[in-house]
């Protein structure tokens, strides 16, 4: 517990930013780099994928949050981090409830009871 | 002969496997209620302020982050993570005081009437002295504001009580998000300790039919 924490990030639609926002995350650095990004209908998938690319590099995040279906658009990307830290959280957003079946760390541990593992 | 306690073990981690996704899934379900609640909180707030009242656009040009997650990895492997909130109470209560302080330094007795000449050079002296001590409080006034101010504020003074229960909503979940990071950082070096396991039992199988 020395030193200073990290921080969360988000990648998500307005309203879930908004309320992580209001919770406290939300950072500004030196260079006026955010912690979060704001996916409206205009931003491109690249920009998503870049923005969380560049949160996986950064040293001072801990835990990137994003909605599920935004996760679907770069799951490329998330199944490609194997890392735990940081730890990559997929949440629900407005219009698109959680699914279990999609989530990239359950997928993982479902992968372990195919048939395959049981012979 | 060797098969049994491979197998006891792999039992077992099983088990704590399926108890570990158990957590996941019922903390996952109260992420999902309170973000839930989070979002219908602020679509009240947003109802009631105005459409563009609650928007990225109220999101301020400086911000401090209030919230810190400490991440630690264990030998295994395993990620931990503590979620820490910087103490929003003692920030506003140290606002509170330099806005008192401001007041009886501005203020003060004041003589209107008949002052002497002795009086006046008194006042003098006094003034001096107040006026070598005030940009000391101005300078720590301005750093405190700036620093840690709550994100509630970027959308009015007197904001609608709904959008401070979506705050303590998404408080709450950013807690709990910590929680299950650690919770799935967990499962996975569980599932790779099993597949281990796994294949060792499997060279065990392979060596007993040999």
């Amino acid at each position: 517990m020395t030193g200073r924490g990290k921080l969360i990030a988000v990648i998500g639609d307005e309203d879930t930013c908004t309320g992580f926002l209001l919770g406290g995350i939300g950072e500004l650095n030196k260079n006026r780099k955010p912690n979060f990004l704001v996916v409206e209908k205009d931003t491109s998938i690249t920009e998503i994928e870049e923005t969380f690319k560049s949160f996986l590099a950064r040293t001072d995040i801990g835990i990137i949050l994003i909605n599920q279906f935004i996760a679907e658009m770069i799951r490329h990307a998330i199944d490609a981090h194997m890392q735990s830290i940081p730890a990559v959280l997929e949440i629900p957003s407005k219009e698109h409830p959680y699914d279990a079946s999609k989530d990239s760390i359950l997928r993982r541990a479902k992968g372990m009871f195919s048939a395959e593992d049981f012979r | 002969m060797g098969l049994d306690p491979a197998s006891l073990r792999l039992d077992q981690q099983l088990l704590d496997f399926m108890d570990q996704l158990e957590m996941l899934e019922e903390k996952r379900q109260k992420l999902n209620t309170l973000i839930e609640e989070g979002w219908f909180n602020i679509s009240k707030a947003r109802y009631s302020m105005g459409n563009k009242q609650v928007s990225a656009l109220q999101y301020a040009s400086e911000m401090e982050p209030l919230v810190h997650v400490y991440a630690s990895q264990s030998e295994k492997g395993e990620a931990e993570f503590k979620c820490e909130r910087i103490n929003g109470k003692a920030e506003e209560l140290k606002e509170s005081d330099t806005v008192e302080t401001i007041g009886p330094a501005e203020g003060g007795l004041r003589r209107r009437v008949n002052v002497k000449k002795k009086e006046n050079k008194d006042e003098k002296d006094t003034s001096k002295d107040q006026s070598e001590k005030e940009p000391q409080f101005n300078s720590k006034g301005e750093k405190s504001p700036c620093q840690h101010q709550d994100p509630l504020n970027w959308f009015g003074i007197l904001v609608p009580q709904n959008l401070k229960q979506a705050q303590a909503a998404f408080k709450e979940v950013i807690a709990l998000a910590a929680e299950i990071s650690t919770l799935q950082s967990a499962i996975v070096k569980t599932r790779l300790e099993m597949q281990t396991q796994m294949k060792d039992k499997q060279k065990i199988v392979s060596e007993l039919k040999e």
